[in-house]
């Protein structure tokens, strides 16, 4: 459903291209973990699936239809229907945690609605229906930004679950997290993946939660796609291979 | 002295010549406070103040205030959205960026002062068009303080924004506005305070408020009117200080 076609990025003002002639496709219930180490272009990857960074070179399709032949508004829907959650959490500070959660339905909506904040009572009920999804036990108007880091992820978890989406990318999202709140933020990534029937592509350097919770792996090293398999045949030499020992 | 270089020495022998330089034109001599005596006379007809007019005069302080909250709140009100034009993080492309940063310049490089005396010929006299020179200059200087603010927000709730398929212009106000905003404040009620003393001064060329009276009183001699002037502005002053300090608090 996502197919990339010898995708190259070249940031300006650099010479080495951050992603080089990838070709990889993503089907629905796939659950990818991808590796690689610092630099080696995988948040680039990430951000190339749903356009947030243009390719210089090759196409990424959605459904068969490549991003740049989009409209603007087509764009949008792509986004739309992808939730994506960062390393940094990225919710809107100062505002509660039942509000970043609805900002997750702007996509949705009309301008003037988002501007004044009308949402309807099943919107609303969408929001409280993911917050107990996320299992969040904090006071749904408390502002988010004196919450825990594992609470933060769960709230922008909810921010895009209520997105209804068909896509899942994560760009490190446990990076920043104690190793025991990272393992139950991929458990509850992988049970939403499940329930839902997700595509989920998410960017780990954690190689052993990739193998635990991944039905396949890809691995990055600068910018080249080196691995593409189920985790049981990521060894300990592709690890050599990708970290460089 | 290990503490200066040789190079430091030659930038603090510019600044005495230019020290020495400026008092030279602006006649700066210390020895002349020796009639300060004459100052204790003068201050001293100041006194009874004349509390006759107090309630009159009240009412010309509040118009300043009225002048001064106007001017910066619309100020602040064209110049927010324009700031988002003139931040290179969420205007929309280069020309546009650049045609609105020199726009804002220009509003700031622009005294009030001189855009009442322009507005005076076509609106006459008056509080009308002294609320209108504050609101230009606050203009550009609201804009281009907050453009600067926008370019130092937090860039991942934009990001997020963009991910979930907002509206460019909806997202940037979103992941901007909530991260700024008590700086915003800041800002406002601190060009509230300067367009108080700006409105004091556009008294002048007939502004109206409290300052046209100070200047009205100078000018005729009625020292005791003046002292319950200077009081007056000296309350209000300290009141808009205390109240934005309390507002600024309960924000942040
Ligand atoms: N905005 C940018 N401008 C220029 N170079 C960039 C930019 N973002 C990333 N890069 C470069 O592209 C390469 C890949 O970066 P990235 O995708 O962030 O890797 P990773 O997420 O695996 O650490 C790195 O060499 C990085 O320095
Ligand atoms: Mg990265």
């Amino acid at each position: 459903m996502i197919e990339f076609q010898n995708v190259s990025v070249l940031y300006p003002g650099t010479t080495e291209p951050a992603l080089q002639d990838v070709n990889v496709t993503f089907k629905r219930g796939e659950f990818v973990c991808v590796l690689g180490k610092s630099g080696a272009g995988k948040s680039t990857f990430i951000r190339c699936i749903n356009g947030l960074q243009p390719v210089s070179e090759g196409s990424i399709k959605w459904e068969n239809k490549s991003l740049a032949d989009m409209s603007n508004k087509e764009n949008l829907e792509v986004r739309q229907k992808t939730g994506m959650i960062f390393q940094h959490f990225n919710l809107i500070p100062r505002m509660s945690v039942v509000q970043n959660i609805l900002t997750g339905l702007f996509g949705y909506k009309k301008s003037y609605e988002n501007l004044i904040g009308l949402f309807n009572s099943t919107e609303r009920q969408y929001a409280l229906e993911a917050i107990q999804q996320v299992e969040l036990t904090v006071e749904p108007t408390r502002r988010v930004e004196n919450l825990s880091g594992g609470q933060k992820q769960r709230v922008a978890i909810a921010r895009a679950l209520v997105q209804n989406p068909k896509v899942f990318l994560g760009d490190e999202p446990v990076a920043s997290l104690d190793p025991g709140t990272a393992e139950r933020i991929f458990q509850l990534l992988k049970e939403t993946h499940v329930k839902r029937n997700l595509v989920s592509i998410i960017n780990v350097h954690d190689v052993v939660l990739a193998k635990k919770f991944a039905t396949r792996i890809i691995a990055l090293k600068n910018g080249k796609l080196v691995f593409d398999g189920v985790p049981e045949k990521f060894d300990d030499l592709m690890y050599a291979e990708i970290y460089n020992y | 002295m290990v503490w200066f270089k040789r190079s430091q020495f030659f930038v603090f022998l510019c600044l005495i010549v230019v020290i020495g330089m400026c008092m030279r034109i602006t006649e700066f001599d210390v020895s002349k406070f020796k009639d300060f005596q004459n100052m204790g006379d003068f201050l001293s007809k100041w006194f009874p103040m004349n509390t006759e007019s107090l309630p009159y005069l009240f009412q010309e302080s509040l118009l300043t205030i009225a002048i001064a909250f106007l001017g910066s709140l619309f100020g602040l009100i064209i110049g927010l959205p324009l700031s988002f034009l003139a931040a290179r993080n969420t205007s929309n492309n280069r020309l546009m960026y650049g045609v609105t940063r020199f726009f804002l310049s220009f509003m700031r490089s622009v005294p009030e002062f001189v855009f009442g005396l322009i507005l005076l010929t076509t609106l006459g006299l008056g509080p009308f068009p002294a609320v209108i020179a504050i609101v230009l200059h606050n203009i550009g200087v609201l804009g281009k303080l907050i453009s600067e603010l926008i370019e130092a927000a937090d860039k991942g709730p934009m990001e997020a924004m963009r991910a979930v398929g907002a509206k460019k212009w909806i997202g940037n106000l979103f992941a901007i506005l909530p991260q700024i905003w008590p700086n915003v404040l800041s800002q406002f009620f601190y060009r509230f305070e300067v367009a108080i003393r700006t409105s004091l001064i556009l008294g002048l060329i007939g502004g109206g408020g409290i300052g046209q009276q100070l200047f009205i009183h100078f000018k005729t001699f009625q020292y005791q009117l003046v002292s319950v002037d200077v009081l007056l502005i000296m309350v209000m002053v300290i009141l808009v200080d205390y109240i934005g300090g309390k507002i600024r608090e309960k924000v942040i």
